[in-house]
């Protein structure tokens, strides 16, 4: 009897165990780093863009085509003058159950514009006033800026409750998750949240972000079936997996703008035909291939094709490749036997790579390049901050609006560690931001041209984003920003 | 043996005191600083200057590192920068992991080695005395990382019997600590298998056989603690340059522990989480020997307190 009534009990537990898990659905994604913090305010970190956002949500947010879309404001209306924005709001609820307010709203768009404590704060410096009443936010301007929406849907103008402590480590947002652990180094565990205000569901009830720096690990842990999904793969070991029947790989644009950064005021590179000859004697197609193993899209001026809207076509023209032109332009600015150091990036081997590709290009005109390798917080050091640097490579992650991309090229930008200057293009990128339609595109697409004409660096390229996951996932969304959108898998 | 314990602790406080200032000396002198790491290829100078106020590296290296020190006495170990959460947090949550790792390592790999070692040296003509040989060269010239993803294709990929990496139960520590502990046992076989073979030519381990004494008592009893002495100072060793091997086969396996925690720091200048580490990694260190000590003092009555 005693017997019996244990078997009868195990099956009963089996039965639960084996029903639970059939029921609840969990998603591996492989990520190579930590979030810095889960304070919107504060966040600089791309690593905590990409879980954050499902999280967080602002008045407005991103859509896979890049184009904006309401979040917790359910519409918006902009006045004539372009200075006074007012948002309705939505009935949504906080991961904490209460209900979203005005005063939410104002209360972390304030923090997000203050100085003291704000990491974006710039952002916001055209705001004069943000004022809630019921459920109208009104945001009122010094001037037009065109590109003023497109900063609401930033993590750093996401809303979060009025009397939210302890973001940082326990972050209250309205996404359709939320946080249920977090374990640095180790792994991010979200669950679902049930009251979002789009009354959707997602599939999966909890997403595990798991910590894992080494690229060879995440591919033997994807093909091993620890992870199901690693949402930015290194196209170095994409053949790893290329022939595997049960792992697929979707690619898009990644909207980073790769460029061999040249220092514009440092002679002879301030001689524009010295930035050409650099220009022309790049071969990207050899890039491409030798670099990113083919996943890539040839650039040749600042935006990426991602941008679809603003994108100028057909700069290929402007600097071709040519070796023996590009022998002649060093010649007449009088820089043959040119030598000069060419400082890699070592924890992005793609820059590196195509950093060596390039100096294999140089030298094959006549130009001597010595190459120096230095670790990441170096680089940012000499060749970001005290612009310390012959000619160097880093990528530049894409924005969702072309003003955040382009103005770091005007004169003295705080973010032109080129040391690039001209007057038309500064005053077309002051112009922008009062343009709307189709003038605005005009203007950007101007702008375009003068980078490559004027070579104000070298573009390389944007890699693709590979997304490799488990054949069974459906649904994969890229964004033209660096996000992970678990809410739309499901398989 | 008070003022011995005396002069011990205070060598302890000195060596720690120099080692931290060292750490913050080499991380000042490293270009880059935390607030620069953070904000990256999108900051500008206002930004810096009031993250760069908020972390309190506005104020000058010696006032930052007098306020470290006064912290760390009183228990604070700091604010990580990189990860925005007490330094303390993230050691005890990482400490069991590399702890295992090390521990289990030496373990695994010094019970192999007195196994292969002594019966290679005791059977050193027969061929598979030679087979030991040729296998413990081997171990020992092969590079740690290609050791654990050669584990990780066959054990994770292929057979599917042990997780590929990451960290959820004991199983993820498995091939970790294979990983670690084959270089060692190469190692410690080693020693064992040289320490032993001399020993067994001298003349007292002939006068034991001479007088007619089992070969298996001469080999364990003579012969094996005199042995012991060398592979016990190498073993201690092995376990300190665990450490360093640790940062490699964490990252290669993905495992949250100490070394992955360091290195990350310094990738990030986090200055509070490498102190701290560099500390307790130190504290560790010091604590190994002083056990190595009286060990060596239990096993050769020769060696005394001065």
């Amino acid at each position: 009897m005693r017997y019996k009534l244990g078997l009868a009990a195990l099956a009963v537990l089996l039965t639960i165990a084996v029903s639970s898990s059939a029921l609840s659905a969990t998603l591996n994604v492989a990520v190579s780093a930590d979030p810095d913090t889960f304070d919107p305010t504060r966040t600089v970190a791309a690593a905590t863009v990409e879980i954050a956002f499902n999280i967080y949500e602002g008045l407005v947010k991103a859509a896979p085509d890049g184009s904006l879309v309401g979040a917790l404001a359910a519409e918006w209306d902009v006045s004539s003058d372009q200075k006074t924005y007012t948002f309705t709001l939505r009935e949504a609820f906080f991961h904490s159950g209460r209900k979203v307010t005005a005063e939410d709203v104002v209360n972390a768009l304030n923090r997000a514009r203050n100085p003291e404590i704000a990491s974006r704060w710039s952002d916001f410096a055209l705001v004069e006033t943000i004022e809630g009443e019921g459920n109208t936010v009104v945001i009122r301007l010094s001037q037009p800026n065109a590109a003023f929406l497109y900063t609401l849907a930033e993590v750093n103008a996401a809303i979060y409750p009025a009397e939210a402590e302890g973001l940082s480590s326990q972050p209250v947002g309205t996404g359709p998750y939320k946080l249920a652990e977090w374990r640095p180094n180790n792994f991010i565990r979200l669950e679902r949240f049930d009251q979002h205000w789009s009354g959707q569901v997602p599939y999966y009830d909890q997403v595990v972000f798991r910590i894992i720096p080494d690229q060879h690990s995440a591919v033997l842990n994807l093909l091993s079936g620890t992870v199901d999904l690693i949402p930015r793969m290194e196209a170095s070991v994409y053949h790893q997996v290329a022939s595997n029947p049960r792992i697929k790989v979707v690619s898009a644009p990644m909207n980073l703008v790769q460029i061999l950064a040249v220092n514009n005021q440092r002679p002879p590179f301030n001689d524009v035909r010295v930035r050409r000859a650099l220009a022309m004697a790049v071969n990207r197609e050899d890039m491409i291939f030798g670099a990113a193993w083919g996943f890539a899209q040839a650039l040749y001026s600042g935006l990426s094709p991602a941008m679809a809207q603003f994108f100028r076509d057909g700069l290929e023209n402007v600097n071709p490749y040519d070796p023996v032109r590009a022998r002649e332009l060093l010649e007449e600015a009088g820089a043959d036997g040119l030598r000069f150091t060419l400082t890699l990036p070592s924890d992005y081997p793609l820059h590196v790579q195509t950093g060596e590709i390039a100096a294999q290009q140089w030298e094959a005109i006549g130009i001597d390049v010595d190459i120096e390798l230095v670790e990441w917080g170096t680089w940012l050091d000499r060749v970001y901050t005290q612009r310390d640097y012959d000619v160097s490579i880093v990528g530049l992650a894409g924005r969702l609006d072309p003003h955040a991309v382009l103005v770091r090229y005007t004169t003295g930008n705080s973010r032109n560690f080129f040391n690039f200057s001209n007057p038309e293009f500064d005053r077309l990128i002051q112009e922008g931001l009062s343009r709307q339609g189709s003038d605005r595109i005009a203007v950007y697409h101007r702008a375009q041209e003068i980078l490559a004409q004027e070579a104000a660096g070298v573009f390389v390229m944007d890699p693709e984003q590979l997304a490799a996951m488990r054949q069974e996932i459906q649904g994969w969304q890229h964004y033209p920003v660096y996000v992970v959108d678990a809410a739309s898998l499901y398989e | 043996m008070g003022a011995y314990l005396v002069r011990k602790t205070a060598s302890f406080v000195c060596v720690l005191f120099i080692i931290s200032a060292l750490t913050f000396l080499t991380l000042q002198v490293l270009p880059g600083d935390p607030a620069q790491l953070l904000l990256g290829t999108e900051s500008s100078p206002q930004a810096l200057a009031a993250l760069r106020r908020e972390l309190g590296l506005d104020k000058p290296a010696p006032v930052r590192f007098g306020q470290w020190l006064v912290d760390f006495v009183q228990g604070d170990f700091g604010r990580s920068i990189r990860y925005s959460v007490p330094v303390k947090d993230l050691v005890v949550q990482a400490l069991p992991v590399t702890l295992s790792l090390a521990v289990w390592a030496v373990a695994v790999s010094l019970g192999i080695a007195v196994l292969l070692g002594v019966l290679s040296a005791a059977y050193m003509a027969r061929w598979w005395g030679q087979v030991v040989r040729i296998i413990s060269q081997l171990g020992m010239a092969v590079p740690q990382f290609w050791i654990g993803i050669l584990l990780i294709q066959v054990f994770g990929v292929q057979l599917r019997l042990l997780p590929a990496g990451g960290y959820s139960n004991w199983q993820s520590l498995i091939l970790p600590i294979a990983t670690l502990a084959l270089p060692r046992t190469a190692v410690l076989t080693n020693m064992v298998q040289v320490g032993l073979s001399d020993v067994l030519k001298s003349d007292y381990i002939r006068t034991a056989k001479s007088k007619g004494l089992p070969w298996r008592k001469v080999l364990f009893k003579h012969a094996f603690v005199n042995g012991a002495i060398a592979v016990a100072t190498s073993a201690s060793i092995q376990l300190i340059q665990l450490v360093a091997g640790t940062i490699v086969v964490e990252q290669v396996f993905g495992l949250p522990g100490i070394g992955q925690l360091l290195l990350n720091g310094v990738l990030q200048r986090d200055l509070p989480l490498v102190q701290a580490i560099t500390v307790f990694v130190a504290v560790g260190v010091l604590i190994i020997n002083l056990l190595m000590d009286y060990l060596l003092m239990f096993l050769d009555p020769r060696v005394r307190f001065e």
